[in-house]
């Protein structure tokens, strides 16, 4: 009996060591290149050429300084951060708006205006690029701040009305009832009312929104060519990828591309991995 | 607002509210959503071969000439094979194995769960373009990884390789796991932990409640998850742009690489680009179909 016992307990412990060695495994996995990376921006390419895997023997800050001005990061960064920002925001704001209508005024035109942007959780970048090229090119926003602003917010729309209309649904209708009775208009109730209400979900949709445009990289290429007019990962695509043999520099600015999402993640895990999961909603 | 509303007045102000509230987002969605997904349709049945859209070259719609060309292309074969591929890593890799260390962190196997889920779902958040060159460098002749491999065997001499794809297929395992293990979580975390426990003390072994509590749980999310990793392959474009570009010799091509490379590079193919995307949403579509049959005829009854 208490040889069972032991053994029971020697096997637990041996699976149990194991399912740690796989979970270690898999975290080395999945940092090791970008420490590998962080570690090489510190290097000069000819000690990267010598040691290629170990950390470094002095650690040299040149690489940045030379990528953050030869690769224009600073107006990269800004073009980023205006185009997150306002899209976001529109996002945001239309998401709320439309999201409120559909949840609590009754109107028959829902299922069709709702129903569309539901279809559009299916359709695909892919199925719209060109098209958006030519359209973009017909009415005159190529290489234009707004050509890209506008795809983007339409882009992340669905998405954003999804989550709110089902957000706003779970409101009692009763609050927007009796503020009716009591004389308020609806946008008195959407400012009073929804937008408070509503703020968590607000979140989500904003994390989302913020993740996608941030990291967006097919449709900008299109449609911009001027390079002041570029974003964070288009920037790091001309610079860095071009670099095949200057390692330093090409580290560096991946490295620069890598940090403001690493922050954002740093500052808001827990509203990220919240978002995902809520916006696993396709099909 | 006076309060004297009559009925007609109210029901105005419903009307007019209705419609302020909803179409700013819908008119800027249906311009950039809606109407390209119809055009493009219309594009790849016509002759449109660039120049001005209205009022130039006047256009023509020619049938299924470009879908016809299309089909006897190779290089649409080869790019349809590849973009399989990644689908069968997204299903048969990212979800077992997010599924795998969603369950070892939900039933608190081991501890520090917070620090292995930050780490494993990092590669996610970061830019594709940054993942793409970072990996590319990576598998480089004079990158790390033909060095990592002589620690192992000192004889290995980097050649070009057999299997192009398997670097790539190998990057796409290794960027999105962690985002499977993140839904997995959640929806474990939505399980009411008084039937495990249950079970438990009814002698189930950690199998069984797997097999009979936790697994039915969550067929739906299977589901979700099967389909967002089949759409999410066909779309995969900015990590295979940055890492390969399609090359070698559009070995490691997929379906939106060789459309992007039919309008944008050379002169522009725009009705087949067009054809090639509306293909792509047809296949897409139709895996989906697929998938949510597969679950009604064999899946797990919630």
């Amino acid at each position: 009996m208490r040889d069972v016992k032991d053994t029971r307990s020697t096997r637990a412990k041996i699976n149990l060591g194991l399912t740690y060695a796989v979970m270690i495994f898999f975290t080395v996995m999945a940092i090791y290149p970008l420490l590998w990376l962080a570690m090489n921006s510190f290097k000069t390419t000819t000690e990267f050429q010598l040691n290629k895997l170990g950390i470094p023997r002095d650690w040299v800050l040149v690489n940045y300084k030379d990528a953050w001005v030869r690769g224009k990061f600073p107006i990269l960064i800004l073009n980023s951060i205006i185009y997150t920002g306002i899209t976001t925001v529109a996002t945001l704001i239309f998401s709320f708006m439309a999201g409120f209508a559909f949840a609590k005024i009754p109107n028959k035109a829902t299922k069709y205006t709702h129903g569309s942007f539901v279809i559009g959780l299916l359709l695909t970048l892919q199925s719209i690029m060109v098209p958006l090229f030519l359209i973009i090119n017909w009415v005159g926003l190529y290489n234009s701040r707004l050509g890209v602003l506008i795809p983007y917010i339409g882009i992340a729309m669905p998405m954003g009305i999804y989550l709110g209309t089902e957000y706003i649904k779970a409101i009692p209708t009763a609050l927007v009832e009796s503020a009716r009775i009591d004389g308020a208009t609806y946008m008195k109730i959407f400012i009073s009312i929804i937008v408070p209400m509503a703020a968590p979900v607000g979140v989500t949709v904003a994390i989302l929104t913020v993740t996608g445009t941030w990291n967006e990289f097919m449709l900008i290429n299109i449609l911009t060519s001027s390079d002041a007019l570029k974003s964070l990962p288009v920037g790091v695509q001309k610079f860095a990828g071009a670099l095949s043999s200057d390692f330093g520099k090409q580290f560096a600015a991946l490295m620069i591309g890598l940090i403001p999402m690493l922050l954002f993640y740093m500052f808001f895990r827990k509203e990220i991995t919240k978002g995902v999961a809520a916006g696993a909603v396709k099909g | 607002m006076p309060k004297a509303h009559t009925l007609a007045d109210a029901k105005r102000e419903q009307r007019r509210a209705y419609w302020t509230l909803v179409l700013p987002g819908f008119l800027v969605y249906i311009s950039v959503m809606a109407f390209p997904t119809i055009f493009s349709i219309f594009l790849s049945l016509s002759d449109y071969s660039g120049g001005k859209l209205f009022g130039g070259k006047p256009v023509h719609l020619v049938g299924f000439k470009w879908y016809q060309n299309l089909f006897a292309d190779e290089y649409f074969y080869l790019a349809l094979k590849n973009n399989m591929w990644i689908v069968l890593v997204s299903v048969f890799g990212q979800i077992p194995l997010g599924f795998f260390l969603a369950y070892v962190l939900y039933r608190g196997i081991v501890k520090f769960a917070d620090f292995f889920q930050t780490m494993i779902y990092l590669p996610t958040v970061i830019s594709t373009v940054v993942i793409g060159i970072l990996w590319k460098s990576f598998f480089a002749p004079y990158g790390a990884f033909p060095e990592l491999v002589r620690l192992f065997n000192p004889q290995y001499e980097y050649g070009i390789s057999n299997h192009p794809m398997l670097p790539v297929l190998f990057v796409i395992l290794w960027m999105y796991t962690g985002m499977y293990l993140i839904i997995f979580i959640a929806n474990l975390q939505k399980i009411d932990s008084a039937v495990i426990e249950a079970a438990r003390i009814d002698g189930a072994t950690e199998g069984q409640t797997l097999r009979y509590i936790i697994l039915p749980a969550l067929s739906g999310v299977l589901v979700t998850t099967a389909i967002l990793a089949i759409s999410g392959s066909l779309k995969s474009f900015d990590l295979i742009f940055v890492m390969t570009a399609g090359g070698p010799a559009n070995r490691t091509s997929v379906l939106s690489i060789y459309m992007f490379d039919k309008a944008f590079k050379g002169a522009p193919r725009y009705p087949l680009a067009n054809a090639i995307s509306t293909v792509m949403v047809i296949i897409s579509f139709v895996l989906i179909g697929l998938t949510k049959w597969a679950e009604s005829k064999f899946g797990g009854r919630e």
